[in-house]
């Protein structure tokens, strides 16, 4: 059984009001950190601790904060980003609902690190119930004086502030974010500059997902040393995995970095195996823009390795054989699903999504989903599917933000991995509307790996 | 600064973009661009046909970028070296980004009134394929006047973002921007609230389509049987140089247009009367014939060429006065 970091609490009646979170000995980490120590010394922890970004792109923390430009006299920000609206992905919200001053400790702490004097969590437009929380939970810290002039008596100025935004799944890139904080349309900036340069109205500023300022308050309480014997190699610490789709338990957990992802699925701790005693087809490891893979290839590494949940042994095998860890949203495919439908899906949402500024992704997403809606109601060709190849490269890559290559990716991988069912959904088109293709040869076991001469990997 | 773009090296000064190194060169070495425009600040970086590759970063740091790069928005290191016309990569990343721009947009040139002197058509021409590999409904706007000089059909436009630029910066209050999002993103005037403004005017001559047109040129003419005359008048209007070209057709001014260089940009942005207003020769002190590239279609009615032109029919007796007839003229 696993540490809890983050998740210790969560049982406990009232932990979202200040008393209860404080008897359970909440808001330590910042009396720790504006009482005894440095900013910098805050910074040198968080970078021993070797938390990597928990948004999806990895990240090291510490390296991200250390890099933030300090001009004298420009004021500096930390934005908490809880936009959180990648299909697949819950963890934050849920965070934010059920233990809010753990986010609000951390933002404490991370703003005293950085030198931010005014904080800003911004929030997706859609939860409403859970920016009305934060907005308690604000007050309630306020109150007791860990907000506001001089917290703690120790000089230190600090005022937070809730930002709903306007729902769109774009405002969750760093630098569209900015932009909708500052009240604009919510388009991706051209870096550079980065935001650690100019950010939020043209100042220095550090944009961090909700569970990765969360998980500074460990971090500090504990050093950074403790949290990184936690996980494997350069993964490290616990990490939250919202897990989804035909699964007996689905739901948050936390788990060590490293866990071997056939336990994740298959124990009574966590996910409790397939639902209703189906077999595994498919899983899209890390959120909707991670590539799928099939059962065989999720389970072990082409090398025949056991896969575990850590970010290197997911996206062990790049782009042909592996995944990534991304967000940590965790979808579980059964048998009776069709990827060709979850594919099209999946183009459906990032068409709605992107932006609309860059012509590669603004164009082919629509032509993805335009094909793949197709290919699903039975009226594609054999030549869609190298057509869908060949504009998801088109798009990867050639865009500004990354929306472009998280829509390519999925599209591109299923292709790679389930040509069989895609080119089914062809030939058998009738029938492809009435039943699905069933699980085939996805889980199968892999080929035995040719034994190589030299492992220079 | 020393930057090497397809193996032609040119000293730049500091803070130059690619792009604009490329232009100083000149030639096929410059990428094209469909929304930059070096007139207006914070343009560039989104239609993406201007990528190029960077094979190496800097005499700093040699290492290569790792994705190609829109050269309008990135700015030269010293050593750095350049790949356009000379990578197979760049090439096919951009004849992926023409096709992207044209699924979309309607292919009837003919009927358009941009054609002649459309970037899109020139990018088409140069770059894309012959055949598209789009099989669905393209989206379509109704057209929208924006004021009773400017016309808006945004199923031409490639929302290059251009106007809206235009509109933040050179006239001065905006209420010109970009609604929704994707590929049903579109240009607004907020429920047709008309771009009343000295130099609205001005957004037709940067929109690189036929999305923003002039309407009181629409379809009066096509382009290239119209002469292009530069012009000057002293305007009254402190911002406005009063320096354009006069489109004619016989002796009328069909058009007023700013003049724009060989990249399509403008030199001098101009006011609305001089634009719509100022239509009769007695207006204007001529300055003479503007000089049309051979490559353009306008310059196709200018039959001032030495060589005859090429006979469509084998006729024995055309082809001998033919050759009679450029004889004598080479001889002169
Ligand atoms: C299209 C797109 C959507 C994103 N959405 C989110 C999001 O909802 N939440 C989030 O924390 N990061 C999101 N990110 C990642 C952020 O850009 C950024 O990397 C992250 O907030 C950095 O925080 P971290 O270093 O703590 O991971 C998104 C990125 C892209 C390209
Ligand atoms: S990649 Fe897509 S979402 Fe990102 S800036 Fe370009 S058009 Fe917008
Ligand atoms: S209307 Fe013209 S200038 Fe404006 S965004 Fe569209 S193509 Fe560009
Ligand atoms: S001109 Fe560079 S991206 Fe459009």
């Amino acid at each position: 059984m696993g540490r809890k970091l983050l998740l210790e609490h969560i049982n406990v009646p009232g932990i979202n009001t200040f008393e209860v979170y404080r008897q359970k000995g909440g808001y330590a980490s910042v009396e720790k950190a504006l009482k005894k120590m440095t900013p910098d010394e805050v910074v040198e922890e968080v970078k021993k601790s070797g938390l990597r970004g928990r948004g999806g792109a990895g990240f090291p923390t510490g390296m991200k904060w250390s890099f933030l430009a300090k001009p004298e006299g420009v004021a500096r920000y930390l934005v908490c980003n809880g936009d959180e609206s990648e299909p697949g992905t819950f963890k934050d919200r849920f965070l934010m609902t059920y233990i809010p001053h753990l986010l609000i400790e951390g933002m404490i702490t991370s703003s005293y690190a950085l030198g931010a004097n005014t904080s800003y969590i911004y929030v997706r437009g859609e939860m409403m119930p859970q920016i009305r929380i934060l907005e308690k939970a604000i007050a309630e810290a306020k109150a007791n004086g860990f907000l506001g002039k001089n917290i703690l008596g120790t000089g230190y100025d600090l005022e937070l502030y809730v930002q709903p935004g306007g729902g769109a799944y774009i405002c969750g890139e760093e630098t569209a974010l900015l932009e909708s904080l500052e009240g604009k349309r919510g388009n991706p900036r051209i870096k550079p500059p980065f935001p650690a340069i100019a950010g939020l109205y043209g100042c220095p500023t550090v944009v961090n997902n909700v569970e990765s300022i969360a998980a500074v308050v460990p971090i500090i309480n504990d050093g950074g040393e403790e949290y990184a014997k936690l996980g494997i190699g350069r993964s490290t610490g616990t990490k939250l995995i919202s897990a989804g789709g035909n699964l007996v338990k689905p739901g948050v957990y936390e788990i060590d970095l490293g866990l071997p992802v056939e336990e994740f699925l298959y124990s009574d701790e966590y996910c409790g195996g397939i639902a209703n005693g189906k077999r595994l087809k498919a899983v899209v490891a890390g959120g909707s823009s991670v590539p799928i893979l099939p059962a065989n290839l999720f389970l072990k590494t082409i090398n025949g390795e056991g896969r575990l949940m850590s970010y290197e042994s997911l996206s062990d095998g790049g782009f042909v054989s592996g995944s990534m860890m991304g967000s940590g949203g965790f979808i579980a495919f059964d048998e009776d699903q069709c990827i060709v439908r979850n594919t099209w899906n999946f183009a459906r949402f990032y068409h709605h999504e992107s932006c609309g500024q860059c012509s590669p992704c603004r164009e082919g997403t629509g032509w993805m989903e335009k094909v793949l809606h197709r290919l699903e109601n039975g009226h594609g060709s054999m030549s869609d599917m190298d057509l869908l190849v060949d504009v998801a490269k088109k798009i990867e890559g050639n865009t500004i933000c990354p929306l472009g290559d998280a829509a390519a990716w999925p599209v591109a991988s299923a292709i790679r991995h389930f040509r069989d069912e895609f080119e089914w959904h062809v030939t058998h088109a009738s029938e492809a509307v009435t039943r699905n293709y069933g699980l085939a040869h996805y889980a199968d076991p892999l080929p035995k790996p040719e034994p190589k001469p030299e492992a220079t990997a | 600064m020393k930057v090497t773009i397809d193996g032609i090296s040119v000293e730049v000064p500091d803070g130059t973009s690619i792009l604009n190194a490329a232009r100083v060169i000149g030639g096929d070495v410059v990428p094209p661009a469909m929304c930059y425009y070096s007139k207006l600040a914070g343009s560039g970086g989104k239609c993406r046909t201007c990528l190029v590759k960077v094979s190496k970063g800097s005499e700093k740091d040699p290492r290569p970028m790792p994705k190609l790069v829109a050269s309008c928005r990135t700015t030269a290191m010293d050593g750095m070296e350049v790949q356009n016309m000379t990578s197979p990569e760049v090439i096919e990343a951009r004849k992926g980004v023409v096709e992207m721009l044209l699924i979309n947009h309607p292919l009837d040139c003919p009927v358009c009134d941009q054609a002649g002197e459309c970037d899109l058509q020139n990018l088409g021409f140069e770059h894309g394929a012959a055949k598209t590999r789009y099989e669905f409904d393209r989206r379509t706007f109704n057209r929208i006047d924006i004021g009773d000089k400017i016309q808006l059909h945004m199923t031409r436009c490639i929302l290059c973002y251009r106007c809206v630029f235009t509109a933040d910066q050179i006239t001065d209050h905006r209420i010109h921007g970009i609604l929704n999002r994707g590929d049903h993103s579109e240009i607004s005037t907020y429920i047709q609230a008309a771009v009343d403004n000295d130099f609205s005017g001005n957004v037709i001559d940067v929109c690189p389509v036929g999305a923003l047109t002039d309407k009181t040129f629409r379809f009066k003419n096509r382009v290239w049987f119209t002469k292009p005359v530069e012009a000057h008048r002293d305007c009254d209007h402190e911002k406005c140089k009063g320096e354009v070209t006069l489109w004619y057709k016989g002796d009328d001014v069909l058009r007023v247009t700013a003049r724009k260089d060989q990249y399509g940009e403008v030199e001098d942005f101009i006011c609305n009367t001089c634009r719509f207003d100022k239509k009769k020769t007695a207006d204007w002190v001529i300055e003479g014939p503007r000089k049309v590239s051979n490559h353009s279609v306008i310059s196709s009615n200018h039959y001032d060429t030495m060589k005859p032109l090429p006979v469509v029919k084998a006729n024995p007796v055309l082809q001998e006065a033919n050759k009679e007839q450029f004889e004598r003229e080479t001889r002169l």
